[in-house]
């Protein structure tokens, strides 16, 4: 909300600059976004009234103008303005002044005729972006008058972002009371007077759900001369306020709005036919709105309606239909007080934030109903004229708010602020926020807040109000003791940072991409996956939660690659999406390289990555654990048939890796990529490690070679040897593979590395050779190997 | 006679210019047809008197003579290895050999410090679901339908009842609900607003804390929260000021704001010179969040505070475009390794 201080300073007014009080403001709760001046600092710029104005004997365009400043001598001035004329009145810069624009005024000819000062538009004031010729004052103005006073040009706007709680602060009423109550002074509350009504009969208004509208008020004026130009100084007011003006009536109603934050409505009564009823709008109903849209009504909106239907959404923006014109000449003013409930929310589902609907879903002050009307009538009296009728309402003071008392003891306040509070000041500052004290024993207290504070209901509601007051920075400083619970994280959990670092190590760059990606990614990684769609996304290309950490990676390799930097080795960590239940949600990390294994460089050359390069990546990430992870051939959508693997443990399968489908590469115009991703839970819990005792005994080594068909995967091999479980059995290991001419089509020669070792005697030959004949006899028998 | 060898010993060795030349002059003077050899084989012609004496002559010349060979020995190893040391001279301000490490990204990196300096303070890590029911986003924390708080936050919903998470608070109801007071937590992670344009992502950081116990109070709060800002930017006397606010899940509500850090509070682009930056929003916990999870809020306190960690993390690295941190370009994350 935007609010001139000089309107400000007519309700509370103390003694401190502008930019202190913006300050005090913000410290209060009220946070101050920006200060700006109305016009920037000039001085020696008056009204003046030409009183006489001639053509220049020497230029067709200039004129010779007489203007009277007040002084004994009338000014003669020079002026070019299209508008000048006699009898006008205008802003007059003497001689010496200096204009926002740097331009010093000084005596000076004009073709040959003598200037002494220039007669000034609003953009030479810099107060308006517009120039249409010179600016003209209104007749009544003082003629001599500092233009800063005629115009109220020493004022500030300040714009204040006003928490949801607080919608008392929507008008200037509002803000005074703050200010008052933080500099403790009283509020100064213009007088007006109310009007004596005529005696016609008053329009009825039938009020159907009293829950959604406890209170409404209506009163008709007629007589009313609605085309008059509404005064410069509400005029003045409303646009600082970054109100646009309209018709009096209208701008009336805005005016009270911004005065008390009471939303207020003019309809024009003689399109209303019939009663006035406050109702749910029935199914189907429309309404045009003030706005010209059209809408279809919900049938929980509360309307202001007549026999002939919709009159208005009520709280929101009124119709088309009773709409005041200018030549409108009398009007239903209504001033209502509508739950919050029944507002809160309606403007989103019609897409209307209004003044009103702001104010309503935070609250109005349900006491201040009839203020606002006696001020709306005395106002439309006072600029167009006409009578007014007797203020009709309906209220039930049954579904009117039921403020109820509030305890609070010196106690509480001191347990939740950590410091104690004097109890006369904290009395003191009841009564400055309006608040009653009903009762007063002991250093505790029962008060009732005012009906314009919605926020405060409870006892934390008071503590904060007198915490603010008090001042936050002012509340002293505590150190926590420490809780000295000793963390009993187990050791085998290896920490995400740990499995980060391994990767990093390896030379990943950590990447966060979006959790959401588009349904192309989507659809290439995990197509026939269900897919958890946002409702209400940013965009198509950021609509569906991933499945898989890929879609991002893919993405942030594809960018980088644009962008000129082939060689990419990036990792992500976070959530992917199988569901939206909590279980479905699990973290993963995934990695992706591509480019050159290593970069360009003097000692070495390099070469392009492979599979085994990230697979060895992965080993590295799952060796924290201590557990057997093993690699099984698989067939992934995303990735490439053949170079495919399951990563399992305990034969339950964790995670994949890979070389990116080439079917996938091409979509996505990709250099030759490969991917893994692993279950981030399943590698956060390891093994804790376990000596085992070194044996002081020669290790015996064995090479041997097999012949195996090529299908025979050599992680089988591995595995069916480990599995026999030799009492010496070491190490095993592949040292080579070989597929040649000499060992016929379709086969394999593999040679495995054996090691043994006792930990009580060095093994004899014998030993030794009768474990490998087991290893030989157990690789024939189950993979027909013969030994080369 | 032994002289005479000894001198010409002493001259050929002098000159020995490898190790194999005087390995043939060892050969020559002390070698089993050496001179000094032969000389002791002669020994036997002469008389029993003279043969001690001689002997002992002969012995010390070969003495000698071996001394000479070893020393001109290491004379020679010494230029030899001097000679390769300077053949083998390289060129050491070539770069190694390189395996470029990699790196974590810079919202992580701030993630853990965060997390490290309230882990001093005893704060346990706590994380919890994106995807979120309105229980736990927002009626738990004292935010029910058609609140306008909920308009505030852009929620990315997808249905009626379930959102992405517009903050992390959520983790705050979870904790409670499996977990009984004294709690004293932090919550990092990715929070969800449907907003994007130059100064919001639609995806970025918070890291929540809660603490709640019997004596859980707004000055804690703020001695807390002004010791970790002062330690997160490394400044002692960092200015941190605390404003009223408003948080539904929170009573009294603040906003903690410290001077710029980018001009030092005189007043910039970056503090739209105002010369404070809000970095983090707070609280006393309302008694309706403690009631929702069935914490006794007559016997408990609690406090908790919020903060971007994206904004922590462009306050502290003079990041400049909030968007960097979400397009993973490598020339931006390769600053922070």
């Amino acid at each position: 909300m935007n609010i001139s201080t000089s309107w400000l300073r007519e309700w509370a007014n103390p003694n401190v600059s502008d930019e202190l009080l913006a300050e005090s403001l913000t410290m209060a709760g009220l946070e101050v976004d920006a200060i700006s001046a109305i016009a920037p600092p000039f001085k020696d710029i008056v009204v003046g009234r030409v009183v006489d104005c001639e053509k220049h004997p020497n230029a067709d365009k200039l004129n010779l103008c007489q203007v009277d400043i007040g002084d004994s001598n009338n000014l003669q001035i020079v002026c070019g303005a299209k508008n000048v004329r006699k009898g006008l009145k205008v802003v007059v810069a003497k001689v010496g002044a200096k204009l926002p624009n740097g331009l010093t005024i000084k005596k000076t000819k004009l073709r040959g005729l003598e200037s002494c000062g220039m007669i000034c538009s609003e953009s030479e004031l810099a107060i308006s972006d517009e120039s249409n010729g010179i600016a003209e004052l209104p007749d009544d103005s003082l003629i001599g008058q500092d233009i800063r006073q005629c115009l109220d040009l020493d004022d500030n706007i300040i714009e204040l972002d006003i928490t949801p709680n607080r919608g008392d602060c929507f008008s200037v009423m509002g803000i005074a009371r703050e200010v008052c109550a933080n500099y403790n002074i009283a509020l100064d509350t213009p007088s007006f007077d109310s009007v004596t009504p005529t005696k016609d009969k008053v329009k009825r208004a039938i009020v159907i759900d009293s829950e959604a509208c406890p209170r409404y008020l209506t009163r008709t004026i007629k007589g009313i001369d609605n085309s008059v130009p509404t005064p410069q100084w509400m005029v003045n007011k409303l646009i600082r306020s970054g109100q646009q003006t309209h018709s009096p009536v209208v701008d009336i109603t805005n005016f009270v709005l911004l005065e008390l934050g009471q939303p207020m409505h003019a309809f024009d009564l003689a399109n209303i036919k019939g009663d006035v009823q406050v109702r749910l709008a029935n199914p189907g109903e429309k309404i045009e709105l003030l706005n010209e849209q059209t809408v279809e009504l919900k049938s929980n909106t509360l309307l202001i309606a007549d026999d002939d239907g919709a009159l208005g959404i009520a709280g929101v923006m009124g119709g088309m239909r009773s709409a005041t014109q200018s030549e409108t000449d009398e009007v239903l003013l209504e001033s209502a007080y509508f739950d919050l409930i029944s507002i809160a929310g309606k403007a989103r589902e019609y897409g209307l934030h209004t003044e009103s609907s702001l104010r309503f879903e935070r609250g109005v002050d349900f006491n201040i109903t009839h203020t606002a009307m006696e001020r709306a009538t005395q106002l439309v009296i006072d600029i167009c004229g006409g009578q007014a009728g007797k203020i009709n309402e309906s209220v039930d003071k049954n579904t009117l708010p039921n403020i109820k008392p509030i305890a609070i003891t010196k106690d509480k306040i001191n347990t939740v602020l950590g410091f104690e509070l004097d109890s006369k000041w904290i009395e003191e500052k009841f009564v400055n926020l309006d608040f009653k004290i009903k009762s007063n024993n002991n250093d505790s207290w029962t008060v009732v807040p005012p009906s314009f504070r919605f926020d405060i209901r409870i006892a934390a509601d008071l503590i904060e109000e007198l915490a603010r007051l008090y001042g936050y920075d002012k509340i002293p400083v505590q150190r926590l003791t420490i809780d000295s619970d000793i963390n009993s994280n187990s050791e085998s959990l290896v920490s995400k940072y740990d499995i980060s670092h391994s990767l990093v190590n390896r030379g990943y760059q950590e990447a966060i991409t979006y959790s959401f990606i588009s349904e192309q990614y989507q659809d290439l990684i995990s197509p026939g996956v269900d897919k958890i769609i946002l409702s209400n996304p940013i965009s198509s290309d950021m609509s569906v939660m991933r499945s898989s950490l890929w879609g991002g990676l893919l993405q942030c390799v594809e960018t980088n690659q644009r962008r000129g930097h082939s060689n990419a080795r990036f990792f992500e960590v976070g959530l992917c999406f199988d569901g939206v239940k909590d279980s479905q949600q699990s973290e993963k990390i995934a990695g992706i390289i591509s480019g050159k294994r290593h970069p360009d460089q003097w000692s070495e050359t390099t070469r392009d990555v492979d599979f085994f390069d990230i697979k060895s990546d992965v080993e590295s990430m799952l060796s924290f654990t201590g557990k057997d992870f093993t690699f099984e051939q698989g067939e992934h959508s995303a990735l490439q048939k053949g170079q495919t693997a399951k990563i399992l443990l305990n034969k339950k399968q964790v995670g994949w890796v890979g070389t990116l489908s080439p079917f996938v590469q091409n979509k996505l115009s990709l250099s030759k990529c490969f991917l893994f991703e692993v279950d981030l839970k399943s590698i956060q819990k390891g093994d804790i490690a376990k000596y085992q005792k070194l044996s002081p005994y020669q290790v015996s080594n064995r090479d041997i070679a097999v012949i195996v068909d090529s299908t025979v995967v050599a992680n089988d091999i591995i595995s069916s040897i480990k599995e026999i479980k030799q009492d010496f059995l070491i190490d095993v290991g592949i040292f080579d593979v070989y597929v040649g001419e000499n060992i016929g089509s379709g086969k394999k020669s593999v040679a495995i590395n054996l090691s043994y070792q006792s930990l009580n005697d060095t093994l004899t030959d014998e030993q030794v050779n009768n474990q490998v004949n087991d290893v030989l006899e157990m690789l024939k028998s189950k993979y027909q190997a013969i030994q080369r | 006679m032994i002289n005479k060898i000894l001198e010409h010993a002493k001259a050929q060795i002098a000159e020995a210019g490898s190790l194999k030349e005087l390995d043939e002059l060892r050969v020559s003077f002390l070698g089993k047809k050496g001179e000094l050899t032969a000389l002791l084989k002669g020994l036997g012609k002469l008389t029993k008197e003279e043969r001690p004496k001689m002997g002992e002559a002969i012995n010390q010349a070969k003495l000698n003579v071996q001394s000479l060979l070893s020393n001109r020995k290491t004379e020679l190893e010494t230029i030899e290895l001097e000679k390769r040391i300077s053949e083998e001279k390289i060129d050491v301000s070539l770069p190694g050999r390189n395996f470029e490490m990699g790196g974590l990204h810079p919202i992580t990196i701030t993630l853990n410090r965060i997390q490290a300096l309230f882990a001093k303070n005893g704060f346990e890590v706590e994380v919890g679901p994106e995807i979120e029911d309105d229980f736990h986003n927002f009626s738990a924390l004292n935010i029910p339908e058609h609140h306008p708080a909920r308009a505030m936050h852009d929620t990315f919903y997808f249905d009626e009842h379930t959102v992405l998470r517009t903050h992390t608070s959520p983790v705050q109801i979870r904790t409670m609900q499996k977990q009984k007071p004294p709690l004293r937590i932090i919550a990092p992670g990715r929070v969800y607003r449907c907003d994007s344009d130059v100064t919001h992502t639609p995806m970025f950081h918070q890291v929540e804390g809660l603490v709640v116990d019997r004596e859980a109070n707004f000055a804690q709060l703020k001695g807390l929260l002004i010791d970790f800002l002062r330690a997160y930017f490394e400044k002692d006397d960092l200015k941190v000021r605390f404003r009223p606010s408003y948080f539904p899940f929170t009573e009294p509500s603040a906003e903690a704001d410290i001077e710029c850090v980018i001009c030092g509070g005189d007043g910039c682009r970056v503090c739209k010179k105002t010369g404070w930056l809000e970095v983090l929003g707070c609280g006393v916990v309302h008694p309706n969040v403690l009631t929702a999870v069935d914490v006794d809020a007559e016997k408990y306190n609690g406090f908790a505070f919020g903060m971007g960690v994206e904004r922590l993390s462009m306050l502290r690295y003079g990041v400049d475009d909030l968007r960097l941190f979400f397009e993973n370009d490598i020339r931006f994350l390769k600053q922070f390794n």
